[in-house]
């Protein structure tokens, strides 16, 4: 009995829990349903949530005529690099700044990190394509997997040497007794026992290369058919008929939005933890 | 006189140390050009009137004079940075510390709606300015059929039609998109402390909100400080989710600081490109947010030395 008292004094928190599931879900389940609208649906009968019939053609139709196959495609080539790439610099760095002993490391790091606060966001786009344009970079996607990768992100560095800190160190002193080298006892020993930093880190930089805007967009600027899916969908809005193809524009936000959202559900402790662990430091 | 193995042993540190700095080296290069270079270049530029193209000219304090003298438009996109910042944090942080006491509790079924109230903080922002401007489409969207249906009110309103409609939109897909993770951090503050705080507290009778301030908040407050200043940097720096939005619509009058001086990079919106005048209104920007993080620090020091 008490049992049941007790839960029914929680009625109002689920209450609360469950308007705000309702708020997060609806604006996702609202632009699934409305990608399955005709286009004549979408701007006239917009008020209606469940379309009145399923129109599967939006999709095959953007994903060939609309260019969403090619974006697609950029967006994978775009995600893969990014996160192999971050994968192993945030391991290589946070192997480093765990375990060398060269002089000036320290300095080095807090080098590294003084960054965070003096990032400018959009404001160094452009200097960046200029950066970019001197190796002749400036008009593809590789540009933007070098800043990404070679431009360490500092939530990164945070969480991998923090993982790589709590590696005992005696795994790599009884190592470095049979002759293994520096370098050797990384790609022997830590990368292969970095499985859970691994999946953080490459999960976090998944989210942020496939949901990336302005850098790949002003990379892709003259061409289209380089765009990622974000900047597709974007491109779409912005060209002369954009009324025209709203269906296309929801179809292609319902294809970037599986991929995240399938990966979300299969990895959620991954994201939240990694998302959580870098930022709150104090 | 070092002996044979210890000459071994510091040789194989040396090379050790060479190692160690040649697998840092491409990233401290990477870093330096990407992370430093641009505002050596932006120094460069915000004193000439460099057009992208061709000859530049130094024209020394010429741009800050015009910024200062000039240019309402860059104020008033700096203004709408800091309002629409204040306006979604002032919802957007009770919201996020409110969710995260009820998440906290040991119930059944936290970890569900853990999950999915955080939904929103993974999809880019730039589809959530989108599906907002869908959202509330005048004609044809879902809130004024909602709004309708439930009789508040007679006819669609437009809601991008004036300025303020316009941020409140903004504000409100801001909310959405960024109460998730501030909740998670909370929930992650929350959780540190022990369990038998939580117990003296409610022994001494402080419990419910005014058992949290007393006894609870102080204890999160030096997280808090630190979650508050990356959520009103973070804010200040809204870009994307605008440009999908509304893009600056009416008339230019919801534009913020960094799309403004995106667009001025790179000639958007009918602009011309003004490559020499942006520099130097990022490097504005830059001072400004720079002076609201010392600002803060100063003015939240009590947060810090609570504990």
């Amino acid at each position: 009995m008490a049992h049941i008292k007790k839960y029914l004094g929680e009625i109002p928190v689920y209450l609360v829990l469950c308007l705000f599931f309702v708020i997060s879900f609806f604006p996702v389940f609202y632009t699934f349903m409305s990608s399955f609208k005709s286009n004549m649906d979408i701007l006239t009968t917009g008020n209606l949530l469940i379309p009145k019939e399923f129109v599967v053609d939006n999709y095959v139709k953007a994903w060939q005529l609309a260019d969403f196959k090619t974006y697609t495609g950029n967006s994978i080539f775009l995600a893969f690099f990014c996160v192999v790439g971050t994968v192993f610099s945030s391991t290589i760095c946070g192997y480093v700044f765990s375990r060398a002993a060269f002089k000036g490391k320290e300095i080095i790091f807090y080098f590294m990190i003084s960054s965070m606060f003096v990032s400018l966001g959009t404001l160094t786009l452009y200097p960046l394509l200029m950066i970019m344009k001197v190796f002749h970079l400036n008009k593809s996607l590789w540009g933007v997997v070098i800043i990404r990768v070679f431009g360490m992100n500092v939530t990164n560095l945070f969480i991998a040497r923090g993982f790589i800190n709590s590696v005992p160190k005696e795994i790599d002193e009884a190592a470095k007794i049979d002759g293994c080298s520096f370098a050797g006892i990384y790609y022997r020993i830590i990368f292969p026992l970095c499985k859970p930093l691994i999946a953080t880190v490459g999960i976090l930089s998944f989210r942020s290369a496939w949901n990336d805007y302005m850098l790949p967009m002003v990379f892709t600027m003259t061409d289209p058919r380089r765009m990622p899916l974000v900047v597709g969908i974007m491109h779409l809005k912005s060209s002369g008929d954009a009324a025209s193809s709203w269906n296309f524009m929801l179809a292609g936000t319902a294809i970037s939005l599986i991929p995240m959202i399938t990966i979300y559900i299969m990895f959620n402790r991954y994201f939240i933890s990694g998302m959580t662990s870098g930022a709150v430091k104090g | 006189m070092m002996t044979q193995g210890d000459k071994a042993a510091n040789k194989h540190m040396k090379s050790d140390n060479v190692q160690a700095m040649l697998m840092i080296a491409p990233f401290l290069i990477g870093f330096i050009l990407f992370g430093y270079v641009p505002i050596i270049y932006i120094l460069r530029y915000a004193f000439t009137d460099f057009g992208g193209f061709g000859e530049c000219k130094f024209t020394g304090i010429a741009n800050f004079v015009r910024i200062i003298k000039r240019d309402p438009d860059f104020w008033q996109s700096l203004l709408n940075a800091f309002l629409l910042a204040a306006g979604k944090l002032a919802v957007e942080i009770p919201l996020a510390l409110g969710l995260a006491v009820l998440l906290n509790r040991k119930i059944r079924g936290m970890n569900f709606f853990r999950v999915t109230l955080f939904l929103p903080s993974i999809i880019s922002a730039v589809i959530i300015g989108l599906i907002f401007s869908l959202l509330f489409a005048s004609h044809n969207g879902m809130i004024n059929a909602i709004l309708m249906n439930a009789g508040l009110i007679a006819k669609p309103i437009n809601w991008f039609n004036t300025k303020w409609k316009a941020m409140f939109i903004l504000g409100l897909a801001s909310v959405w998109q960024n109460y998730g993770i501030n909740m998670i951090f909370f929930l992650m503050a929350l959780q540190s402390i022990p369990q038998e705080l939580y117990d003296c507290a409610s022994i001494d009778g402080a419990k419910g909100i005014k058992g949290f301030f007393y006894v609870i908040f102080p204890v999160i407050a030096p997280i808090f400080q630190s979650i508050l200043l990356v959520a009103i940097v973070g804010s200040l720096k809204i870009c994307d989710l605008v440009i999908a939005c509304t893009n600056g619509q009416p008339g230019g009058t919801t534009e913020v600081v960094m799309t403004y001086i995106y667009k001025s990079f790179f000639g958007k919106s009918g602009r011309n490109i003004e490559v020499g005048y942006a520099s130097a209104m990022s490097l504005v920007t830059a001072v400004f947010l720079g002076l609201v993080t010392v600002v803060y620090l100063r003015a939240t020091k009590k947060l810090k030395e609570i504990v």
